[in-house]
């Protein structure tokens, strides 16, 4: 009797331990998607001034996909992936597709600066004031909406991702088709 | 033939009992969500001492902050040196809270800080969010572009995560450097309420290095 105990007890241990570890292996692959909101809405126009000296008007953009990011150099997962918004920047080369990354409440020498740790070539915009994130629902950096052609945000991601992974890629191309 | 407390019964009568009961037990495994892990250790990034829940779908995560490196953050980002002396000494750890699921699973997970509770000396009380440290600096007259980097920094007081979703950010505990104290961690999954609790839970001590004598 004691080994049939010991028996089911091992069983009911194995699966316990079965059930935790897939859920932490389901934990390390960290998905790598977009949210899709459950209210779309009008993306709130704003002009600001680019890092590069430039003046950005978002409506400017209206036909092209737009990935708007909001991020602060302080901030660990904004810094993580900027990288992967800099190969996917160079990947949509040609395509409708145009990243605008908003840096919240630092200076314009700030922003270079870090530039000088991750070169990036798309604009990095400066809302020194903090006024455009308050337009849009933005909880924790980063956060980043997805525009579609016709100006409406379309899905949200909270945390950084790996923005030049394919599956997400393919998410942004399916807004370009009608 | 087994002789047991029971007497002579034969091992064969009670085996289709202990299929279904281990069918059972392996069926109720499977079902139920697996209970949280509490994982202490080192973390590898900041080399200093976390406290974790780990659950099925989710992962929230402490991590020590030196008050050092407390006033030396705010300090770069325009606050005054009693301002960020201020911080500095209200215990902070770095929070680092995940949706873990899979795209697959539509789990959205929320919580609320307010709903979070500190045990400390016999006492409970709530975290100091970004409402409560937005009157203090209303009424200490810190910069703008300071409580702005603070609102920021800080973890959010309420969120929402989808699959995929996380957020970093500061945690204040409004307890002196030095001090243990356990955390009940509490957020909803599905829409049903879960918690935890990170047990002894120490507040980084305030190290104040000398230059050494000439």
């Amino acid at each position: 009797m004691k080994t049939l105990i010991r028996s089911f007890l091992r069983c009911t241990m194995l699966v316990s331990w079965f059930v935790l570890c897939a859920a932490q292996a389901a934990g390390n692959d960290a998905a790598q998607t977009l949210s899709p909101l459950p209210k779309p809405f009008a993306a709130p126009d704003f002009t600001l001034q680019g890092e590069d000296g430039k003046t950005y008007r978002l409506s400017d953009y209206r036909g092209k996909v737009v990935v708007l990011n909001f991020w602060a150099t302080w901030c660990p997962p904004c810094r993580y992936e900027m990288p992967s918004m800099e190969r996917a920047h160079k990947k949509l080369q040609g395509e409708k597709i145009v990243l605008l990354a908003i840096n919240v409440g630092e200076s314009e020498d700030g922003v270079f600066e870090f530039t000088g740790q991750y070169p990036v070539t798309f604009p990095l915009l400066l809302d020194t004031e903090g006024a455009i994130i308050r337009k849009y629902p933005v909880i924790g950096l980063p956060t980043t909406f997805v525009i579609d052609p016709r100006g409406v945000v379309t899905y949200r991601a909270v945390g950084g991702r790996e923005w030049d992974d394919e599956q997400l890629l393919a998410q942004l191309r399916k807004l370009l088709k009608p | 033939m087994m002789r047991n407390h029971f007497g002579n019964i034969s091992l064969g009568s009670f085996l289709p009992a202990i299929r279904r009961v281990t069918l059972a037990a392996v069926m109720l495994s499977l079902a139920l969500p697996a209970a949280a892990v509490i994982n202490t250790g080192t973390d590898a990034e900041a080399e200093l001492p976390y406290w974790e829940v780990v659950e099925h779908g989710v992962s929230i995560r402490l991590v020590q902050r030196l008050p050092d490196q407390t006033r030396g953050f705010f300090q770069a980002r325009g606050f005054s040196i009693a301002d960020s002396e201020l911080i500095a000494q209200s215990c902070v750890f770095q929070t680092v809270f995940k949706n873990l699921a899979p795209p697959s699973d539509p789990g959205v997970i929320e919580y609320n800080l307010d709903e979070w509770i500190v045990h400390a000396g016999g006492a409970q009380r709530r975290m100091k969010t970004r409402e409560d440290w937005q009157k203090e600096w209303t009424a200490r007259r810190a910069p703008k572009a300071a409580q702005l980097a603070f609102e920021w920094g800080l973890i959010p007081t309420r969120q929402t995560y989808r699959p995929g979703d996380y957020n970093w950010g500061l945690s204040v505990f409004n307890l002196a450097p030095g001090t243990p104290f356990d955390l009940d961690v509490v957020w909803r999954q599905g829409g049903e309420r879960r918690s935890a609790r990170l047990k002894g839970v120490v507040c980084a001590p305030d190290i104040h290095v000398s230059p050494a004598a000439p």
